[in-house]
């Protein structure tokens, strides 16, 4: 079930970030999270990264991931470019 | 030999990469440690030119490297060679390896270990004061410890650069959370050993201390 999800959040990240992919991708990025925590898994699982001056959080909880990714075009490319590797 | 261990720890994910080094690394080192608000250009500059490896870990672009609140600790440039001249540097920030590692390498740095993208993970923040405790940060940190490890130990640069993927590819293997388990599989598309792979170091004496650090009371920045 979660690696469905997951699937669905990766071909979201494929699209160019526009105001519509950036919703679908944390839609779908919002029912992989649904899923993977109820599996009860880490008490505050948070995204970090070593970026200097990026328009995104160092800290990123990843329960608010769709918010960003939802706000923010530089996150929503930085998660596409996670997911492609 | 000192080794120069450069580490901010003023929010999160300088706190929690920080914290990995604090339990691991540190307790090898000789008495030159940059933490915290001592993460800075001159205690760095008056420092690194004594050492045979510089250790950095904090916020980074294509062409800079930070310490405590992104005070910028190495720039092209803006930095005397003689700060990198015949050493190892292996810096645990996003991006460096694309401008400033081989700038390093043309000022005279025998090898460089960074990434060319950001340097991502998943922590648990309810951890932040113990970070050495977070076993999910564990799945990618620990592999960039027994990397520098290895290269404390006398291994090349190049083993050691090995040595962190094979850690990564191993977390990756067993991971069950996709999140997690892309950004293993991102960290590792992204190191880099630049210069001299057969690179070494002065074999630093390995020992384990019985106990943890005490918990980082220094104010953070979120």
């Amino acid at each position: 079930m979660a690696n469905e999800e997951w699937e669905k959040v990766k071909e979201a990240l494929r699209k160019p970030p526009t105001e519509e992919a950036r919703k679908e991708a944390a839609d779908a990025f919002n029912r992989y999270r649904i899923v993977q925590l109820e599996k009860g898994k880490g008490s505050t699982p948070t995204l970090v990264s070593l970026g200097l001056k990026k328009t995104y959080p160092h800290a990123i909880p990843v329960d608010k991931i769709p918010q960003e990714l939802e706000r923010n075009p530089e996150f929503f490319e930085l998660l596409g470019r996670i997911v492609k590797k | 030999m000192p080794t120069v261990l450069a580490m901010s720890s003023f929010d999160l994910a300088t706190r929690s990469a920080s914290g990995f080094m604090l339990r691991y690394i540190v307790p090898r080192m000789g008495p030159v440690t940059l933490y915290g608000m001592l993460a800075r250009r001159l205690p760095f500059r008056l420092s690194a030119p004594q050492s045979d490896i510089i250790i950095g870990v904090g916020h980074g672009d294509e062409a800079v490297f930070s310490g405590h609140n992104e005070a910028i600790i190495l720039e092209i440039g803006k930095y005397d060679s003689r700060e990198v001249d015949g050493k190892v540097v292996k810096l645990l920030s996003c991006q460096t390896g694309v401008l400033l590692g081989p700038d390093l390498i043309k000022n005279g740095a025998q090898a460089f270990l960074g990434y060319t993208d950001d340097y991502v993970w998943v922590m648990d923040q309810d951890l932040a004061s113990r970070p050495w405790a977070d076993k999910i940060a564990a799945t990618s940190l620990m592999p960039v410890i027994d990397g520098l490890n290895a290269l404390l130990d006398g291994k090349t640069a190049k083993e050691a650069l090995g040595i962190e993927l094979q850690g990564y590819s191993r977390n990756a293997d067993v991971e069950e959370d996709d999140l997690i388990k892309a950004c293993l599989e991102f960290n590792r598309s992204n190191a880099v050993l630049l210069g001299d792979g057969s690179a070494k170091i002065f074999p630093r004496p390995r020992f384990t201390v019985p106990i943890p650090p005490p918990p980082i009371l220094f104010p953070m920045r979120a």
